[in-house]
This record gives structure tokens, C-alpha cells and sequence, in this order.
């Protein structure tokens, strides 16, 4: 029997990723959107076919995380065997500005799928698949971070998602579902949202190598993270519930950089090398003419940050075979060489008198 | 300086239920300006008030913690220099029920109160009540202030994420916002839907003649069980403390529901065993075994000791069900 599958947030990297492992695999795969003025499905549109062909496997439903009976009549059609919940308000600095609407996507939104399964009957159907993130450990309790080690979230968005890791949990042990937690660490692609700081310096510096840009501003450049590529990640989502029983895994590369770190990568694939001066927020980054490419803006500093992340995969790998493919510097070469595909048609577009986009993120 | 001239206002969210009554007479006792609110006043009975005898003292407020026009309004025309956040779906089994608006009113609630005390005075200083629950299954190791939430229902899960909210608030922007994680506090004023509460009045009923059974759920589960009036106390030493930390409240002694049971009836010359039926659905789809606590954070910084734990919490119940019960019945207080 052909599988079904539900991807909320389907529009994001991760959804994107996802359907297409799916549909490999020979799912019939069906997403939600939500309504935008403006197109959404630019990171589906390659897997998408005219809803008018036969053969179609994939499915979009408009839809919001925020509105509990769309969700209940979307599952209700679809009558998933699988749904990953990847649909959130994502973005750590933006939870500060928008904390009602993170904590109504991000952990009501989490709630309303879980009990639109125990509506509709489908709890010994439907397998639920829970995105949480390391921004739970916060200000991390022990080095690295492992499924037991205890949360400490430091922004509105990992308290969201805090809420919902644990009422997924708690379904789980309430009413026997199979309904259990990837707790990703970061894991970055060339379709990464451009807000997010190893897009926006993939893309930045191949704009700036380009001359379309003068200088990338980002906050903290100690920060360091455990960044893994969104391909390798969602293939243990897929894992995730095709095991026996429903069980919570830490899915990380166990390696670490600063963000200061990504730059230098970046750079280097690009050809450029950076020579740093100064600290903390007075820290600039020069270009071989001593131009500064690079400066912090104390901006984009979070109100409380998250300093280290780090994750021990050893359970994914001992329980699931699991291992990411993908190194830091293949991931980083791939986002700069996509990054600089764009920058060379913007490039084009200029020279030949046309306008093309300057997004300041 | 005369008390009228440096009263300070406090404003209690949630002042209808048991803790908003308590607290309301210690603030009021210690010259406070109490203001209330409640969801709606107009049909709010504020039975708790009433029997404290303080109901025309404390100044009641429509308010919704979902609407933060309502929320920050209310904070605005207050001007309090406290704000006691007590409200919410209370009750562990009916969020089982009702998980979405367990949380909304829980969660949603206390950011609507830390975004509107942003927006109007930072430098109000916030309690928020938070739970026991959030441990989940203590086992042997009795909780304090630094072990890990596991919490095991709706309700549990949706104050674990208020009691965050409330700690990155005060990271990120210094406010003076501080969590009372505290354990079960019974007290005359508990409605009946809570356990305690039900078995005295129904071990009251059968003493004075009644033939019923007492249907109850798992009677093994153990408990530290103290005294609301004396946590309440425990709520405004927090924001009285020279820095915003959270609090575990608790006696410290923990007891099966069995020894409870066995108290009361035991006041009533009865044995429990001879009244008491078990009822499977009366249990919760993930019940606690046990929930014990270490308030040594509590006794050493605020030097808040309670005198009433264990058994004595069940003589005081009891023994009030029963002034209650001639009141009502005969007209005439036994004491």
C-alpha cells in the first residue's frame, strides 16, 4: 500500500528536503501552505506538477497553524499514515518581536495536530513527527547535548517549543501514540531562509565578492553551533517513524564552529581571505585591499543568547545506523556555489539595465 | 510616613480562586491596596472574598489574559507595584479535556502580563504562579529549584512553559519576574473537584449520617500537601526579596492519599475502609506516583517555614468541613 504522508510547513528548507525524500521513496505526499499575496512554493516548485496531469503525488492545502479546524479538515481528507509538523515561526530574534504569534504557531500549532488525531480516530494510524530544536538546551546544562541532558530555553521561540516537545511527549504516554521529537541541531542548505545567519553570509559574501554589496553586518560572531545539512537531517525524520516504538533523538554532526568560523569557510571557497580586527562589537572583518567586508552590528544581538551548541548523535547512530554524509565544508561550498550562481544572474540583470533585488535582511 | 501616603497597590490575576482569596487578606493586612481581576465580575461570586469577609475591601476587575488590550489597560489603570499572576485552568484532570485553553489561559496569559509590564512600567515587579506538576514523578529524590521539569500533562506541560516564559523575560530584559513552583495547598476554600476537598466533605457527610460511598481514583499516589494561607505568604516574600530567583514552596513531608484519607475519616471516628470505593476511571491518563520536594531554598533565603504539613493539613480541612457543615445544616457554628 502506497504510503501517505502530511508535511506541515512544506514551504520551508526542511519540507522541501523532505517531500522530495518522500516522493522518492514512493510516498504520496501531501503539504500545507499558507495564504501569502505573494508566491510561497518557490523551494517546491521543482517537485510540483500540474494538479491537471495524472500521476500527481504531490498535494498542497492551504492551511495555518493558527487555525485548528483547517488543520482538522486537512487530516480529515488526507488521512495521513505519517505527518511531520515542520511548520513554525522559526526565527529566534523574531520570537522577541512576535511572541504571541511564535507561541500560537509553534506550540498551540503542535497541540492542534496532535488532538486533531485523537479526533478524528486516527490514533493508532497516523505516526506524528515532532520538529523540536538545541535552542531547548539554551544555556546548555553539560557538553555536548544529549536527549537527557535538561532544557534551558533562553528566547520566546524555544519556550514555544519547549511546550511542544513535551505535550508530544505527553501524547505519547496519554494516549499511545506514536508521536515522538527530533531534536535538530542546526542544519543549514542553499535554500536556508535568507534571515538566517549562514545563508546570509553564504549570500553576502557572494554578492560582496560580485560588487553587488558592500558589507555584512551580523550580531554575535562566537556563537558556536553544530551545523549539519537539512538533506542529512530529514532522512532521519523519515527514520524516525518507521521504527517499532516512538522514541526522541538528538540529531546533530557532533562537530562545532563559531560563526566566525563560517565566514572564514565561506570566504575561502569564494577565493577571499579575511583578516580580523578588534573585538566584540568594535570586531571587523578586512579584505586583502583593506576594505571592511565584515562588522558586527550590536542589533542584531539577542536579548539572551545562546553562546554554545552542541549535540552528541551517539543514539541515532547506535539506535538507527544514522551518520550525516555531509561535512561542514562540502556544506558550506555548496551553499557559497549556489549563493554566487544568484549573485552572477543579479550581475547579468545589472549590467544589461535591468533592476535586480537588494534584500538587507 | 502614614500608611495612606506610601499605600502600595497590588493587582491579583485570578483573584476568585482559593490562592487570590488568601493572598488578598495578607496584602490588605499588611496596608496594601488590593485590586482583583477576574474573567468576569459579573457573574465571579468571589466566594472566597466573602468568606475571608473581605470582598467590598479588595476592588474587582473584568479582565481577559487572552486580550492584551484588556491586559495592558488594566495594568496601566492599576499602576500596581506587584502584580500576583494566579490564573488559569487549574485543574490537572479536565486539561486532559481541555488542552488548548489549559494553555491558553496558563501560557498565553502570563506573556500577555510580562509584555503589557514592558509596555507600561518595567520596573513592576511579577509573581507567577507556577506548579509542582512540571517535576512529573519525583521518585525518591525529592525536587528543588534546579531539577529538571518532566511534566506529564497538559496542565504540567503548559506551566513548564509559562514558568520559562517568565525566566527569559527576566534574562533578556532584567524584570523583576519570578516563579513560585509550588506543591498542593489545600484549605477550606478548595473547590470540590479537587481531591482533597472531596474526601472531607464526603467523610463530614457520612459522620453526620449520610450512607453514600466515597468513589476515588488512585489512592496510593503520595503528595506534599501544605496550607494555603501560609504559601501565600511565601508568594509575596518572593517579590519582597532583594533579587527575582523561583521558588520551590512546600512542607517538605509527603504523604500517600491513603494517609490522608485514613486522617480524616480517623477524625470522624470512622474507618476510611469501610466508605471508600476505588473507581479506574476516576485516573488520569498519566498519573503521578509521587511528587516530593526539598523547600530548603525557601526557608534559607526568605525564611519561610510553614507550620502546617502532612496530617495536620487534613485535621484543619476537616475540621473546618465540619464548622461549614453545622453552619449550613443547623444554623449554628460547633466550635
Amino acid at each position: 500500500m502506497q504510503k501517505v504522508a502530511l508535511i506541515t510547513g512544506i514551504t520551508g528548507q526542511d519540507g522541501a528536503y523532505l517531500a522530495e525524500l518522500l516522493l522518492e521513496k514512493g510516498y504520496i505526499v501531501h503539504g500545507i501552505r499558507r495564504r501569502a499575496s505573494l508566491f510561497n512554493t518557490d523551494r517546491i516548485d521543482h517537485l510540483y506538477q500540474d494538479p491537471h496531469e495524472s500521476g500527481t503525488r504531490l498535494f498542497l492545502h492551504y492551511g495555518d497553524m493558527t487555525d485548528g479546524s483547517s488543520l482538522v479538515r486537512i487530516i480529515q481528507q488526507v488521512q495521513p499514515n505519517e505527518i511531520y509538523n515542520l511548520a513554525a515561526q522559526s526565527h529566534v530574534a523574531v520570537s522577541f518581536e512576535e511572541p504571541e504569534y511564535t507561541a500560537n504557531s509553534d506550540a498551540l500549532g503542535a497541540l492542534r495536530i496532535l488532538e486533531a488525531i485523537r479526533l478524528l480516530g486516527l490514533t493508532n494510524k497516523t505516526r506524528f513527527y515532532q520538529a523540536s530544536t538545541s535552542e531547548l538546551y539554551g544555556l546548555v546544562q553539560e557538553i555536548p547535548q544529549k536527549e537527557t541532558t535538561p532544557f534551558y530555553p533562553r528566547s520566546p521561540y524555544a519556550v514555544a517549543k519547549l511546550y511542544a516537545y513535551w505535550i508530544t511527549v505527553n501524547y505519547r504516554e496519554a494516549y499511545g501514540m506514536y508521536a515522538c521529537n527530533g531534536i535538530l541541531f542546526n542544519h543549514e542548505s542553499p535554500i536556508r531562509g535568507e534571515t538566517f545567519v549562514t545563508r546570509k553570509i553564504t549570500r553576502a559574501l557572494a554578492r560582496i565578492k560580485l560588487g553587488l554589496q558592500d558589507c555584512l553586518y551580523l550580531g554575535n560572531l562566537n556563537a558556536k553551533r553544530d551545523w549539519g545539512h537539512a538533506k542529512d537531517y530529514v532522512e532521519m525524520q523519515w527514520l524516525m517513524l518507521q521504527q517499532e516504538k516512538p522514541e526522541d533523538f538528538v540529531i546533530a554532526t557532533g562537530v562545532q564552529y563559531s560563526v566566525r568560523d563560517f565566514i572564514n569557510a565561506a570566504a575561502k571557497e569564494l577565493g577571499m581571505a579575511i583578516r580580523w580586527e578588534g573585538n566584540d562589537a568594535e570586531e571587523k572583518g578586512y579584505n586583502t585591499h583593506g576594505k571592511c567586508i565584515v562588522a558586527v552590528d550590536p542589533r542584531y544581538f539577542r536579548p539572551t543568547e545562546v553562546e554554545t551548541l552542541l549535540g552528541d548523535p551517539t543514539k541515532a547512530k547506535a539506535k538507527l545506523g544514522w551518520t550525516p554524509k555531509i561535512t561542514f565544508n562540502e556544506l558550506v561550498a555548496e551553499m557559497v556555489r549556489e549563493d554566487l550562481k544568484t549573485a552572477e544572474r543579479d550581475e547579468l540583470v545589472k549590467q544589461h539595465g535591468y533592476k535586480s533585488m537588494d534584500h538587507h535582511e | 510616613m502614614s500608611d495612606v501616603a506610601v499605600a502600595r497597590r497590588a493587582l491579583i490575576c485570578g483573584v476568585s480562586g482559593q490562592d487570590g482569596a488568601y493572598l488578598s487578606k495578607l496584602l490588605l493586612d499588611k496596608g496594601y491596596q488590593v485590586w482583583g481581576t477576574s474573567r468576569d465580575t459579573q457573574t465571579s461570586t468571589f466566594s472566597g472574598l466573602h468568606a475571608l469577609g473581605i470582598r467590598d475591601q479588595v476592588k474587582t476587575l473584568s479582565m481577559s489574559m487572552l486580550d492584551f488590550r484588556n491586559v495592558s489597560q488594566v495594568v496601566s489603570e492599576v499602576r500596581p507595584q506587584e502584580i500576583y499572576n494566579l490564573a488559569g485552568q487549574s485543574s490537572v484532570r479536565l486539561s486532559f479535556e481541555r488542552p488548548l485553553e489549559t494553555m491558553e489561559s496558563i501560557a498565553l496569559g502570563v506573556l500577555n502580563l510580562l509584555e503589557a509590564i514592558r509596555l507600561v512600567d518595567p520596573s513592576i515587579r511579577f509573581y507567577s504562579a507556577g506548579s509542582s506538576e512540571c517535576f512529573g514523578d519525583t521518585g525518591g529524590m525529592p525536587a528543588d529549584e534546579s531539577t529538571p521539569f518532566c511534566p506529564r500533562s497538559p496542565y504540567a506541560v503548559a506551566k513548564a512553559a509559562a514558568t520559562w516564559q517568565v525566566a527569559v523575560y527576566r534574562e533578556s530584559y532584567g524584570l523583576f519576574a519570578c516563579t513560585g513552583i509550588l506543591f498542593n495547598h489545600e484549605s477550606p476554600l478548595r473547590p470540590e473537584h479537587f481531591v482533597t476537598k472531596k474526601i472531607v466533605a464526603a467523610a463530614c457527610r457520612i459522620a453526620n449520617g449520610s450512607y453514600e460511598k466515597l468513589s476515588l481514583g488512585n489512592v496510593d499516589i503520595r503528595r506534599d500537601w501544605g496550607w494555603a494561607p501560609e504559601y501565600v505568604e511565601a508568594m509575596w516574600g518572593m517579590l519582597n526579596h532583594s533579587i527575582p530567583e523561583d521558588f520551590v514552596i512546600a512542607t517538605g513531608v509527603t504523604l500517600s492519599l491513603q494517609d490522608f484519607i485514613a486522617t480524616v475519616f480517623s477524625e470522624a471516628g470512622l474507618d476510611w475502609r469501610d466508605h471508600v470505593t476505588s473507581d479506574p476511571t476516576l485516573r488520569r491518563p498519566s498519573d503521578l506516583m509521587e511528587s516530593s520536594a526539598n523547600p530548603n531554598k525557601a526557608r534559607k533565603l526568605l525564611s519561610w517555614v510553614p507550620e502546617c504539613a502532612g496530617p495536620d493539613v487534613a485535621r484543619r480541612m476537616y475540621k473546618a468541613e465540619c464548622n461549614q457543615y453545622s453552619i449550613v445544616n443547623y444554623g449554628e457554628s460547633n466550635v
